[in-house]
């Protein structure tokens, strides 16, 4: 019999509003509830300015909900303190952003071992052995030493990939992963994400504007309006 | 815990040896401001620390702390004239040996006339006893300097100053060569044994010294030494209190002559006034600099961080806690900055040592103090507080951002 999934993050109402320079609240996120379990692959489309990437910084804490409850690993956001949201967003969460963001200036194997930095211990002293072998595995093994603007948008998305699961993160949040390539490296770069982190077995969850994306998803939802809808589960 | 923390300062160091890699004509500005800057402090301390030297060498050819100047005279003697060395040598010898005085010398001044070939001048002539030398710093730079066997020299040795080695049209290197003194009856052929770094620029003629013993032999009968007086050099720590004992010694030794016994080195007249005021001239050259530097350094940093903001929203969401953030910021500053002071203290070595500074600095400076480990401490320890400080505002700029809107920047 298998165990069942570990619950990581929980929305509940949450909701999500700034104040404008005029004084006036303006309602980004409202009424979201999501539960996202290890090893989901969670699929979320919506126009530009829908709230997608403010969802995806709540859900990895580099943002916070204005209102509503949003629990991790059973423990209320609220309730952290930044040294501990810091540990978390290190240890448990990868991310993967649409610009890559690669640190300028480092070679593939230096931002990969960028997060290893921020580790102790075995991890922190075989970083090098550790990102080398993470790039190995997203087919970067003779590109290590290359600069960021020395690689194809391809190969610096899988540079960002390796980045996000070096540390072996049980959540990786994807914002449109796919949004600055072609169609057919897209693709390929979409079914590295899903094969590596199914293999590590963290939960994938990607915004994207593109369907096409989503659809590789096992569970998809649409977000408009600043509130989220399920869509009918991948076959 | 303590594994973390060292995992984590090893961190922070590595990445700031990363960003400054990578940032290599930011850290090259940064060298340039604060390396010139610390180049100039060390610099100036070391060269004020050389002036220093100089300027107490120059005072202490006038005796070396503390020195008792002797003078003795005889109230119903109506010239006015010192007692004559006779009488006050043997007192002058009973309460050196009293108190276990090591070093003391006659101080006689005369003036003669000196000739060699067609070269004829004035000389100013020091009569002395071997001891003068080390209690006043007199170092010759040539030859060698008087001792007690000269006395029974049938050609009297003397010492004279670069000066009147010229009036006398001689080179160093003809030494040892003979000149003619001549006195008020008397003239003596007397031998160059040794010529002194310096002449006195205030003087008016070329100066000779000629031990005690060998004036009284030659030129004491037609010329006897007036107004002489001794040198007496006693340690500074409780002069005062020996002052007063040699000065009871004498008179007692010196019954119905008037004897003053006084301090007659720079600390006793307030000579160290000066080199204080030297000090705070550089404190202050040495503060303006640094500001400069730390300023330009400060500048850039704060450039720097702003254009760092996106690269720190990233690191932040590997999970930089803005602690780290700071520290990496601030250790990144201190690391520039050492890089800086390093290279800044090996410019005012090189500088110092060279022969620039030798050749106009060191001129007539008989023991020219080596670097001064104080500056090159004070170079490095300022490069790192500049730093320091220097980082603390950029880091307080860095970790305030949001990340979100960081990474967005």
């Amino acid at each position: 019999m298998e165990d069942a999934p570990v619950e990581l993050v929980r929305l509940s109402g949450v909701g999500r509003t700034v104040v404008l320079p005029d004084d006036e609240d303006l309602t980004i996120l409202s009424g979201v509830d999501l539960v996202v379990h290890g090893g989901d692959h969670i699929g979320i489309v919506g126009r530009s300015g829908t709230g997608k990437t403010t969802l995806l910084n709540m859900l990895g804490l580099l943002d916070r909900p204005t209102h509503g409850t949003m629990e991790w690993a059973g423990r209320d956001v609220r309730r952290l303190s930044g040294r501990a949201t810091a540990h978390i967003r290190g240890r448990e969460i990868g991310f993967v952003f649409q610009q890559f963001n690669l640190l300028p200036g480092l070679s593939a194997l230096e931002n990969v071992i960028a997060p290893l930095m921020y580790a102790s211990g075995r991890e922190f002293w075989s970083r090098r052995r550790i990102a080398a072998e993470m790039l190995e595995r997203v087919g970067l093994a003779e590109r290590l030493d290359s600069r960021p603007q020395h690689l194809s948008g391809g190969e610096q998305q899988r540079v960002a990939i390796a980045r996000a699961l070096v540390r072996s993160p049980r959540v990786v949040l994807a914002d449109e992963p796919t949004g600055a390539l072609d169609v057919e490296t897209g693709a390929q770069v979409m079914t590295l994400l899903d094969d590596v982190s199914r293999d590590s077995g963290a939960a994938l969850i990607t915004i994207t504007h593109d369907p096409g994306v989503a659809a590789i998803a096992r569970r998809r939802y649409r977000l408009e309006h600043g509130a989220l809808h399920p869509l009918e589960a991948a076959a | 815990m303590i594994g973390r923390v060292l995992t984590g300062f090893a961190a922070a160091v590595i990445e700031a040896w990363h960003e400054l890699r990578i940032h290599k004509l930011r850290v090259l500005l940064s060298l340039v401001g604060v390396g010139v800057a610390v180049a100039a402090l060390s610099g100036t301390v070391a060269v004020a620390d050389i002036g220093q030297q100089a300027l107490v060498e120059q005072y202490e050819r006038d005796g070396r702390p503390a020195m008792l100047n002797v003078y003795a005279y005889d109230p119903q003697d109506d010239t006015g004239s010192g007692a004559s060395a006779a009488i006050v040598r043997p007192a002058v010898a009973k309460v050196t040996e009293q108190f276990q005085i090591s070093h003391a010398s006659m101080a006689g001044n005369t003036q003669l006339r000196a000739s060699r070939a067609d070269f004829t001048s004035d000389v100013d002539l020091l009569v002395v006893d071997p001891p003068y030398a080390v209690m006043h710093r007199v170092v010759t730079r040539q030859g060698r300097w008087l001792v007690d066997s000269d006395a029974a020299n049938l050609s009297p040795a003397i010492v004279v100053d670069p000066r009147l080695l010229k009036d006398m049209g001689l080179a160093e290197a003809s030494l040892p060569a003979t000149i003619d003194l001549k006195g008020a009856s008397t003239t003596v052929s007397a031998t160059i044994v040794g010529v002194t770094a310096t002449s006195d620029r205030y003087m008016e003629f070329g100066r000779a010294y000629l031990l005690a013993d060998a004036y009284e032999h030659w030129f004491g009968a037609t010329q006897p030494m007036a107004d002489a007086s001794w040198k007496i050099w006693v340690p500074t720590d409780g002069s005062e209190e020996l002052t007063e004992a040699i000065r009871r010694s004498i008179n007692a030794e010196l019954p119905g002559f008037e004897t003053q016994v006084d301090r007659s080195d720079y600390l006793a007249w307030g000579g160290n006034d000066d080199l204080d005021s030297v000090k705070w001239v550089v404190v202050a050259v040495s503060s303006v600099i640094l500001l400069l530097g730390a300023l330009s350094l400060l500048n850039v940093s704060v450039i720097t961080i702003q254009q760092r903001v996106r690269e720190i929203g990233i690191r932040r969401s590997f999970g930089a806690t803005s602690g780290r953030v700071f520290f990496s910021v601030v250790m990144e500053s201190i690391v520039a900055t050492f890089v800086a002071g390093l290279v800044g203290v090996m410019i005012a070595i090189a500088l110092v040592n060279g022969p620039w500074t030798a050749k106009y600095l060191l001129e007539g400076v008989a023991d020219p103090p080596p670097f001064p480990i104080s500056a090159a401490v004070l170079g490095m320890g300022v490069s790192l507080l500049v730093g320091a400080l220097a980082g603390v505002l950029p880091a307080l700029v860095a970790v305030r951002v949001r990340i979100v809107d960081a990474i967005r920047f």
